[in-house]
C-alpha cells in the first residue's frame, strides 16, 4: 500500500463519522435512481415480452392470393430481418375435413410450417407430410391426443363429379391456445402442395405433390424481433406488396420505452449533476479545513501529484461503498415492488429489474462523478503551499 | 587538513515574501553543527526556514547547494517537483506545536518521515527515539490525547528518525513552560548531536545559546524609503 493510500484510508476511518454522512448523501441519490431505471426497465421489459410472448407480432401478413415463383420467394427471404418464412398454398385449397372416433371437423385450416415457426414454441415440426400438429381448439373438438390418428377428406368436383381423397395423419403435437387461438392443422409443406394439386385435379391422391417448379399464393412471414417488424413491413411495401402488421401495439411500447428512457435520463442527469456539484463543493472545504495537514505532507516530502490524489482515493472508496449500499437497498426494494405488485404479472415478469450491465454501468459512472469532482478538490490542493505548515502549525 | 564536505553552503542570497525581504551573505553549516537563528519577532526568522525548507523560492543567490548539490536549477522546474524527495530524504522539521497529523497514531506520525522517504530503520532508531524522549507509553495514543510537551517531543522524534541531512525547528519551545521547555530542547540538540544531524534552530532562548556554546544567525531588520522592511541574516561575531 503507498503511502498515500494508507493516509487517505487513515484520515477517512478518523472522520468515519463525517465519511457516514456523505455515504448517506450518495445512497440518498443513487438508491432512488437505481429503483427508477429498475421499474423503467422492469416495465418495458415486462410489455416488451408480453408482446413477444404473442408471437403474432412478429407477423407480417401479406393478405390474398397472389403469385410467387421461387425468385420472388428467394427475394424475399433474403430481406433483412426475416425470421421465419414459409410459402403456403391458396386459401381455399389449404382447408380438410378431419374426422376422429366419430368426432368430425370441417373446414380446418392447414398451415404449413417448419423448424423456427414462431407459433411451434418448441414443439418440433413434422418431419413428413403424414405427420400434423394440430391446435389445441381442434384437438379438443375430435377428442384426439398426441399419438392419435386423425383421418383427412379433401373434396373435389371434376366434371360436376364430387370426388375424395383420403390420408391418415398422425398427431405428432397439440399447439397451445395461446399461440394459435383456433381450429387449424400444422402441416409439412408437402401435405399442403399435394392437397392443392388434388384439388386442382392434377393428382388423384395426397399422396405426394408433382415434382418441378410450382408457384405459391403466398407467405407466412414473421420477423426476427419486435425492432424488425416496422422497417420489414416498409421494405416488403417498397417491394410492391400489400402488408399488414400489429406495429402500432408493437410503437406503442417503443414509443413508452422512449419517453420513460428520456425521463430517466433527465432525472439521473440532474441528480447526478447535483450530486457532482455536492461532492465537489464538500471536497473542497474538506481541503480548506484540512489545509494544514496536507501542506505538513507536502513540507515533509510527499509530491504535489501524490498529495492532489489524496481527496480522489477518498473520494473513490465513498464511492464505491456508497455503491453497495445502494445496490443492496435497491435489491431489497426491487424485492418489495415484485411482491406487492405481483398480482398484475405473469410468472417470469417483474416491475422492477436490472440486468448486471445496468448495475456494472450504474457503479461505473458513480466512480466516474466521484473522480470528476475531486479533480476540483485536486487542483485547490495543488495551490497550497507547503510553507503554510511551517507558519500556522 | 581535510575539510569536510559542507551540508548547506549558501552565499549571497536574497528571498522575499510579500512585502518582507531578506538577504543572507553567507551560510555554511557542517555535519552535526547546531545554529541559532534569533531576532525579534517578525524579523523574518521564518521566511529564512522557507527558504533553508526548500519551500520557498529564493530570488537569488550565487551559492545555494545542499550536500554540494545546487538547489536553485531545481527551483527552475515547472513540472515535475524535484524538491519534494529532497525535502523527504534530507530534512527534517520541527514545527511550533507539533505539526503531527491528527489521523495518525504516535506511533504512525513519527514514523511518516520513514515512510514518506521509502527508507527502513535498520538500527531500530525508533526505539532509541522514543525510549529517550519518553514517548514509550503514548506509542498508541492520538495526538489530540497529548500535552504540547509531549507533542514536541512527537516531533521531534519524527524529524529524527530518517536521519536526515539537516533539522529545521522553528521555536520548537515557545508553547512551553520554561522547565518544560528546557527539558526538550535539551533532549532535542543531544539527539541531533549523537545523531550528527545539522540543527537549525529559531529560538530567543538566550541561555540555551550560551549553555550550549551554539553559532548565532543574528537578524538585523532595516525599513527601507518606501515603507518595506528587510532583514539581514549575520552570522555571530560579524556584522
Amino acid at each position: 500500500m503507498t503511502p498515500l493510500l494508507r493516509l487517505a484510508l487513515k484520515d477517512l476511518w478518523f472522520e468515519r463519522h463525517l465519511a457516514v454522512c456523505r455515504l448517506l448523501a450518495m445512497v440518498a441519490v443513487l438508491t432512488p435512481l437505481l429503483v427508477l431505471l429498475g421499474l423503467k426497465a422492469g416495465i418495458i421489459t415486462s410489455l416488451t415480452e408480453r408482446l413477444l410472448r404473442d408471437p403474432l407480432n412478429l407477423e407480417l401478413v401479406i393478405p390474398g392470393n397472389i403469385s410467387l415463383d421461387d425468385a420472388a420467394l428467394a427475394a424475399l427471404r433474403q430481406q433483412s430481418g426475416v425470421g421465419f418464412m414459409i410459402p403456403r398454398s391458396r386459401s381455399l385449397a389449404a382447408t380438410v375435413d378431419l374426422s376422429h372416433n366419430g368426432a368430425a371437423l370441417t373446414g380446418t385450416e392447414m398451415i404449413p410450417t417448419a423448424v423456427g415457426d414462431p407459433l411451434l414454441d418448441n414443439l418440433a415440426p413434422p418431419t413428413t407430410p403424414q405427420q400434423v400438429l394440430i391446435s389445441q381448439t381442434a384437438a379438443q373438438r375430435l377428442k384426439a391426443a398426441v399419438g392419435d390418428t386423425v383421418t383427412a377428406v379433401v373434396s373435389r368436383r371434376i366434371n360436376n363429379t364430387a370426388q375424395a381423397a383420403r390420408q391418415t395423419l398422425t398427431i405428432a403435437g397439440i399447439v397451445p391456445e395461446t399461440r394459435f387461438a383456433r381450429d387449424g392443422l400444422f402441416v409439412h409443406p408437402d401435405l399442403l402442395s399435394a392437397t392443392e394439386d388434388y384439388r386442382d385435379g392434377k393428382t388423384e391422391d395426397l399422396s405426394t405433390p408433382l415434382p418441378g417448379p410450382r408457384r405459391y399464393a403466398g407467405v407466412r412471414l414473421f420477423a426476427k424481433g419486435l425492432d424488425e417488424v416496422a422497417p420489414l413491413a416498409e421494405q416488403l411495401r417498397a417491394m410492391g406488396y400489400e402488408v399488414r402488421t400489429r406495429a402500432a401495439e408493437i410503437a406503442t411500447v417503443q414509443s413508452l420505452d422512449r419517453v420513460l428512457t428520456f425521463l430517466f435520463a433527465v432525472i439521473a442527469g440532474l441528480a447526478g449533476l447535483g450530486y457532482a456539484l455536492s461532492l465537489a463543493a464538500g471536497l473542497w472545504a474538506d481541503v480548506d479545513r484540512k489545509r494544514k495537514e496536507l501542506a505538513l505532507l507536502r513540507l515533509l516530502g510527499l509530491s504535489r501529484a501524490s498529495v492532489i490524489r489524496f481527496p480522489m482515493v477518498q473520494s473513490l472508496v465513498l464511492a464505491l461503498l456508497g455503491s453497495g449500499v445502494s445496490l443492496g437497498l435497491y435489491f431489497a426494494l426491487a424485492a418489495l415492488f415484485n411482491r406487492v405488485l405481483a398480482d398484475g404479472l405473469a410468472r417470469d415478469e417483474f416491475v422492477c429489474r436490472l440486468l448486471p450491465q445496468h448495475m456494472g454501468g450504474a457503479v461505473v459512472l458513480t466512480l466516474a462523478v466521484a473522480v470528476l469532482a475531486s479533480v476540483l478538490g485536486g487542483y485547490h490542493i495543488a495551490r497550497i503551499d507547503p510553507a503554510d505548515s511551517l507558519r500556522d502549525l | 587538513m581535510t575539510t569536510t564536505a559542507a551540508v548547506l553552503d549558501i552565499r549571497d542570497l536574497t528571498a522575499t515574501r510579500g512585502r518582507f525581504g531578506m538577504s543572507l551573505p553567507h551560510l555554511r553549516l557542517d555535519p552535526g553543527q547546531v545554529l541559532a537563528v534569533t531576532g525579534p519577532s517578525g524579523c523574518g526568522k521564518s521566511t529564512l526556514l522557507d527558504v533553508l525548507g526548500l519551500v520557498l523560492r529564493p530570488h537569488r543567490a550565487s551559492t545555494f547547494t545542499l550536500l554540494n548539490r545546487p538547489i536553485l536549477p531545481l527551483w527552475q522546474t515547472q513540472h515535475a517537483d524535484p524538491l519534494a524527495p529532497l525535502r523527504a530524504r534530507h530534512l527534517g522539521y520541527v514545527l511550533q506545536t507539533g505539526g503531527l497529523l491528527p489521523f495518525l497514531s504516535v506511533a504512525d506520525n513519527i514514523r511518516l518521515s520513514l515512510e514518506i522517504s521509502g527508507q527502513a530503520d535498520p538500527d531500530n532508531l525508533f526505539n532509541h527515539l522514543t525510549q529517550t524522549l519518553g514517548l514509550t507509553r503514548l506509542l498508541s495514543l492520538a495526538p489530540a490525547a497529548l500535552s504540547i510537551g509531549e507533542r514536541q517531543r512527537v516531533a521531534i522524534a519524527r524529524a529524527l528518525i530518517h536521519r536526515p541531512a539537516m533539522v529545521l525547528a522553528d521555536e520548537p519551545t515557545a508553547a512551553l513552560d520554561p522547565a518544560a521547555a528546557q527539558t526538550v530542547m535539551e533532549l532535542f540538540l543531544t539527539l541531533a548531536r549523537d545523531l550528527t544531524i545539522t540543527t537549525v534552530v529559531v529560538c530567543h532562548d538566550w541561555d540555551l545559546v550560551a549553555r550550549h556554546g551554539l553559532v548565532r544567525l543574528q537578524a538585523q531588520l532595516e525599513t527601507t524609503k518606501n515603507g518595506t522592511a528587510r532583514t539581514t541574516f549575520v552570522p555571530e561575531g560579524r556584522s
